[in-house]
């Protein structure tokens, strides 16, 4: 039987209809769960948090979410080794969460994806590299090594802050696993749109079943997305930023 | 030079503090209602009239249309009160911005100690990237 | 005292009333309203006539003129009778879609609160959209905003704040924005224009009408959304709620305040709602609640249906207490829909909105109620306190009103004078500052505000091609593009021109992403009808409109007036009609984009150059006085824009670019900046000479704004190309592509990264 995938929807979530296509695109059984259905997530095998403002981004971007009774199934299963993304406001309330990168007590963030430097949202292009070793992050590890991803960032709240400390325990422990990139794949803190530190566009926990992104590679992700870049005939086909949504769902299937 | 604290309230209906106040409800804290200003900590030779005139009339902080500015007699937090900075805002900065929360029960009175902490450390503030002034 | 005894005041003491109320009405309207009732009319009426008779929900001033418009054609669904306009966009999987779109403007509130003022124009225009039971899919924002000088304090406040507020709104909500444009000029100082467009898409047998249906006797009115206080209601002088010294700090104002959060969650609702609906095949009305509120919404919803209403204002949900009836009943508060159901559905629809949805924590005590019927009978009755506090007949209500006005007729176009025009300025000096007008400079730090991608159906973005794109519909090569125009300089010299002109650009640039358009819709922002020379332009705005439609065939199908944009001392903005064309991709893998592809191509101008600088950034620059506007040959246009629609087809065009504000070449180098988003080198370009192309001198040439578009076509499609342009006159040859990244005309040669330097910096230090 296929593994089941939930995509959460927060009050205020706004992209989960795109992330449930192309999960459903890239071979899952991926399916919307609304916050009234929280009960049902403890039959779900993996769990996918889109982007959007849930709770308008209220107090802090993730704060209140990070309470709701749906993340006690997404907690609860991250511990027992399921899969989970988290994409921009999904990954803002995985780190308020502490599922990521996971150094902390549950609820107790050690990091946060916060304001950018701009001061205000951001809506540009981005290239993503995997930056951390293949099998540092099982969402991540059938990524072609080097492989540019395409993606959007689209946020207010993206750039990665924490205390120095803790800063040099993300980067020491491999808890980085996207950078940003330029065309020639070169990665650097110059690079983060919004002055994310370490020029950093996703975390995981130490046991690499979790993946905090910010930017969106689900919205780059079809051919018609990207025209200059089509790959193959059919307009409608996944494409670009699809990759890491294949690499989730070969992932699942290994487990 | 002299630190002066202001505060800057909504008084159209304040969707925010709203929600908070559910959130924090939601979480077992006892409170009732909720009051959010953004905060101004300036430090200035100019006088009072000068100071207030001068931020009224400066529309990326202040519309009369939809805003209230009130000095803080203290430079510290009222009761019931938290107020919250990003660590890497410079203390020693000119104009400080804050987020000032009030917290007040079901009788209205403002929320004493323990609670306010409570709200704070589960909610109100992220010490990761913030501090929480009480 | 609740009611105004209209029969035993004089006229002066009827306006003294009148004016102590905050009332708008006329003197003569006032004892319209007594005579009919036969009575004295009660306050509740009052302000319930002063809503529903002013000029934003009457359109008294223009609902005459607005019938000149052309509003039927073969790709109209629906015209402009209700909440938006549909076009047919196309089948798929047996089922025709259609494009649903409404265009507003929000002006005076973002003059006074400007992120509210946008944010709220924003929630407005999405809930026209969603109440025809549509899922909302685009935005656009087309903004005029004043002086922004360094010492403009006011000016910028506004400029930043209504960005603010509209990324704030659509980023919330989820709705990309797809389209929008910037004009900045001093007329605009005190009336800031912030228009906005939606568009939705809905399958053509699932449309939810704006009324109640025709079998509707009894139907419940089912009020969802936030609950109801005191904002925006009245003007300064009326206190809103009863004296109470703990309601002194509430809203006593008219700012109309977004929530964003709870009508992301409205929204999610109203879909599921929508299912059911199609689950049970029952047919149903809901509207949008706008100027008039609970009232005007009510009223409009069941008198289109041909039946009266009955509303207890009690059974509202308030987040106030002590709310004056007049205020339940006409206050303007933000995220309201209201529904006509049978009432088997009304328990079901409830359950969803309070129970699936948790509407009521979401916002204070948002929720859905029911609050009252429609009725065979055609009055129009409002119960509060068990009392009735308003009885008309429905129709009186919400019947024509008109006005007769004096309209001046606008000063007769300006003939172009011969005239030497001697110009001691070098063209690349010319460029430059061309390029660095704020009508022309890069508006990507306008529009990286604003999400272009959330739902991942954009195909082209914002600056990525002269109109968006967006394919809606999962498993379909069905797109859509969308693009506003409307050129307030133009506006200043010719309000008919202005009007012809918006219409040809919006049309041209929908044409070149590949397009065909479809449809229209127009926002008409004018001074004040009371002058008649004000109102002349309106009267030559709305002649312009439809004389420009009717030559390209296209119909409007929504659209919006919007005056009294004039400061106290009279000063009015220029005549800015503003028009949103939408259009038709049947394979969206056909659309084009602006950046240039190759080298090695060949660039041709379609259009043809003119002597007139009326309306262009040069004459701006150069302060030519006296300039006409460049004349429109619509004949010529509809023949131009068919053949470039058959060149995308055959895939023969590698990118395009409409010719606008800057000029010539100013198109040219923007093709050459889009290589930049599109992380390629800036290809380049050289211009040939102009005697092969051009029938007037360089400066004409190079910087005039006659309409046209260029387009690339590589080598190896240039004798197709060719032959299929062979039947226009107007289609030239005029530079080719290379490798080196310059822009080359006759001995000088610009560069291109530094062009480019010049053209994206301008806005960034009011949008950093």
């Amino acid at each position: 039987m296929k593994a089941r995938v939930a995509v959460l929807v927060f009050p205020g979530t706004n992209s989960e209809v795109e992330t449930r296509d192309l999960l459903v695109d890239c071979g899952a059984d991926a399916r919307i769960v609304h916050w009234s259905e929280a009960a049902s997530l403890a039959y779900y095998d993996a769990f996918v948090l889109p982007g959007g403002f849930a709770y308008e981004d209220r107090i802090r971007a993730g704060a209140i979410a990070a309470h709701d009774a749906m993340l006690d199934a997404v907690i609860e299963g991250s511990e027992a080794g399921k899969l989970v993304m988290g994409i921009c406001n999904g990954a803002q309330i995985l780190l308020e969460a502490g599922l990521a990168p996971g150094t902390g007590a549950i609820r107790r963030p050690t990091a946060a994806f916060t304001h950018n430097i701009q001061g205000h949202f951001i809506c540009q292009r981005v290239l993503l590299r995997r930056d951390a070793a293949a099998e540092r992050c099982a969402i991540a590890a059938a990524l072609p090594q080097d492989a540019l991803i395409p993606a959007w960032a689209a946020h207010g709240q993206g750039r990665l802050a924490a205390s120095s400390e803790h800063l040099e325990e993300i980067e020491r422990g491999g808890y980085v696993v996207f950078r940003y990139a330029d065309v020639r794949g070169a990665t650097g803190a110059h690079l983060a749109p919004q002055g994310s530190a370490l020029g950093a566009a996703a975390l995981t926990n130490r046991r690499g079943n979790v993946l905090a992104l910010m930017p969106h590679p689900e919205r780059d992700a079809w051919n018609f997305n990207h025209l200059d870049r089509r790959e193959g005939e059919d307009v409608l086909a996944p494409s670009g930023g699809s990759a890491l949504f294949e690499s989730f769902v070969t992932a699942l299937e290994r487990m | 030079m002299e630190s002066r604290a202001y505060a800057v309230e909504l008084k159209i209906p304040d969707n925010e503090a709203y929600t908070a106040m559910r959130a924090l409800a939601r979480l077992g804290i006892p409170v009732a209602r909720v009051e959010r200003a953004d905060l101004l900590v300036i430090a200035s030779d100019e006088s009072d009239d000068m100071l207030r005139e001068r931020i009224e009339h400066d529309e990326r902080l202040f519309n009369p249309n939809k805003h209230r500015l009130e000095r803080l007699s203290d430079m510290r937090p009222r009761e019931g009160e938290v107020w919250v900075e990003m660590l890497d805002a410079p203390r020693s900065a000119p104009l400080r911005r804050l987020v000032s929360w009030r917290l007040f029960d079901q009788a209205g009175k403002p929320l004493g100690g323990e609670e306010l902490d409570a709200a704070c450390a589960r909610l109100l503030c992220n010490s990761a990237i913030e501090r929480a002034i009480r | 005292m609740r009611d105004l005894a209209v029969a035993e005041l004089d006229d002066e003491g009827l306006r003294a009333r009148a004016d102590a109320l905050g009332l708008a009405l006329r003197v003569d309207e006032l004892r319209g309203i007594a005579q009919r009732l036969g009575r004295a009319p009660s306050l509740v009426e009052l302000y319930a006539f002063d809503a529903q008779w002013s000029e934003h929900c009457s359109y008294k001033s223009s609902r005459a003129l607005l019938a000149r418009l052309p509003t039927s054609g073969s790709d109209v669904v629906l015209g402009p009778s209700e909440d938006a306009g549909i076009l047919h966009l196309g089948e798929h999987e047996g089922e025709r879609y259609g494009i649903v779109i409404a265009h507003e403007s929000h002006n005076h509130p973002s003059q006074v609160v400007p992120f509210e003022g946008a944010a709220t124009g924003i929630g407005g225009i999405v809930r026209d959209v969603l109440c025809m039971g549509a899922e909302v899919v685009a935005v656009a924002d087309p903004l005029r905003f004043g002086n922004i000088d360094f010492d403009r304090r006011h000016q910028r406040a506004v400029a930043t704040g209504v960005v603010a507020g509209i990324s704030a709104y659509g980023n919330a909500i989820g709705v990309p924005n797809l389209a929008g444009d910037c004009y900045f000029h001093s007329d605009f100082d005190d009336n800031v224009l912030v228009n906005v467009v939606a568009l939705g898409l809905v399958k053509e047998s699932e449309i939810v009408h704006s009324r109640v249906p025709a079998h509707g006797a009894d139907f419940v009115l089912l009020l969802v959304g936030k609950a109801t206080d005191a904002s925006g209601f009245g003007g300064a002088s009326f206190s809103s709620v009863a004296l109470d010294a703990q309601e002194a700090q509430s809203n006593k104002g008219a700012v109309q305040v977004p929530d964003p959060f709870l009508k992301n969650v409205l929204m999610r609702a109203s879909y599921r709602v929508f299912t059911l609906l199609r689950e049970r095949n029952i047919e149903v009305g809901f509207k949008d609640l706008g100027a008039g509120g609970i009232m005007g919404c009510s009223a409009e919803l069941c008198s289109a249906g041909g039946f009266g209403a009955e509303v207890d204002l009690d059974a509202v949900n308030v987040a106030v207490d002590h709310l004056l009836p007049e205020v339940i009943a006409v206050g303007e508060t933000q995220e309201r829909l209201l529904w006509a159901l049978p009432e088997e559905l009304v328990d079901e629809v409830e359950r969803i909105y309070n129970e699936e949805f948790s509407l009521p924590q979401v916002a204070q005590n948002a929720r859905a109620v029911r609050i009252g019927r429609a009725t065979a009978e055609r009055r129009f009755q409002l119960r509060h306190r068990g009392e009735i506090v308003m009885d008309v007949p429905i129709d009186f209500l919400t019947g024509t009103v008109r006005d007769t006005l004096a309209a001046e007729a606008p000063k007769p176009p300006r003939t172009q004078r011969e005239r030497d025009r001697a110009c001691d300025r070098s063209i690349g000096d010319l460029l430059h500052a061309t390029l660095a007008h704020r009508d022309v400079c890069s508006r990507a730090p306008i529009y990286r505000h604003y999400d272009a991608v959330v739902r991942g159906r954009t195909v082209i973005p914002r600056g990525e091609a002269d109109a968006g794109v967006l394919a809606p519909i999962r498993g379909s090569r069905l797109a859509f593009a969308l693009s506003v125009a409307g050129n307030p300089r133009i506006g200043r010299i010719d309000p008919q021109r202005a009007a012809e002109h918006a219409v040809y650009e919006s049309v041209r640039k929908v044409v070149a992403v590949g397009a065909e358009p479809i449809g229209l819709t127009d926002c008409l922002n004018y001074g004040s009808p009371r002058d008649a020379r004000q109102y002349g332009e309106l009267v030559a705005g709305i002649d312009g409109l439809a004389r420009a439609a009717r030559g390209f065939d296209l119909a409007y199908v929504s659209g919006n007036v919007s005056l009294y944009n004039a400061a106290s001392d009279g000063h009015a903005i220029p005549a800015s009609p503003i028009v949103a064309c939408v259009g038709r991709l049947t394979d969206v893998s056909q659309c084009v984009t602006l950046a240039l592809k190759e080298t090695g191509s060949r660039l041709y101008l379609v259009g043809e150059t003119q002597r007139a600088l009326g309306g262009s950034v040069l004459a701006s620059l150069l302060a030519l006085p006296d300039e006409a506007v460049p004349e429109l040959d619509i004949e010529r246009a509809v023949a131009e824009h068919h053949f470039v629609l058959s060149a995308a087809r055959a895939g023969l065009l590698r990118s395009a670019h409409v010719l606008s504000d800057g000029g010539l070449l100013v198109t040219l180098a923007e093709m050459s900046f889009g290589c930049y988003a599109a992380r390629r080198e800036p290809i380049g370009i050289a211009l040939d000479g102009l005697a092969g192309w051009s029938s007037t001198g360089s400066y004409e040439s190079l910087f005039g704004e006659w309409g046209g578009l260029v387009v690339e076509v590589a080598q190896r499609d240039v004798e197709r190309f060719e032959e299929l342009a062979s039947s226009l006159e107007s289609v030239r040859e005029i530079a080719a592509t290379i490798a080196e990244p310059l822009l080359a005309f006759e001995d000088e040669a610009w560069d291109i990264s530094e062009l480019h330097r010049i053209w994206s910096q301008p806005l960034e230090e009011l949008y950093p």
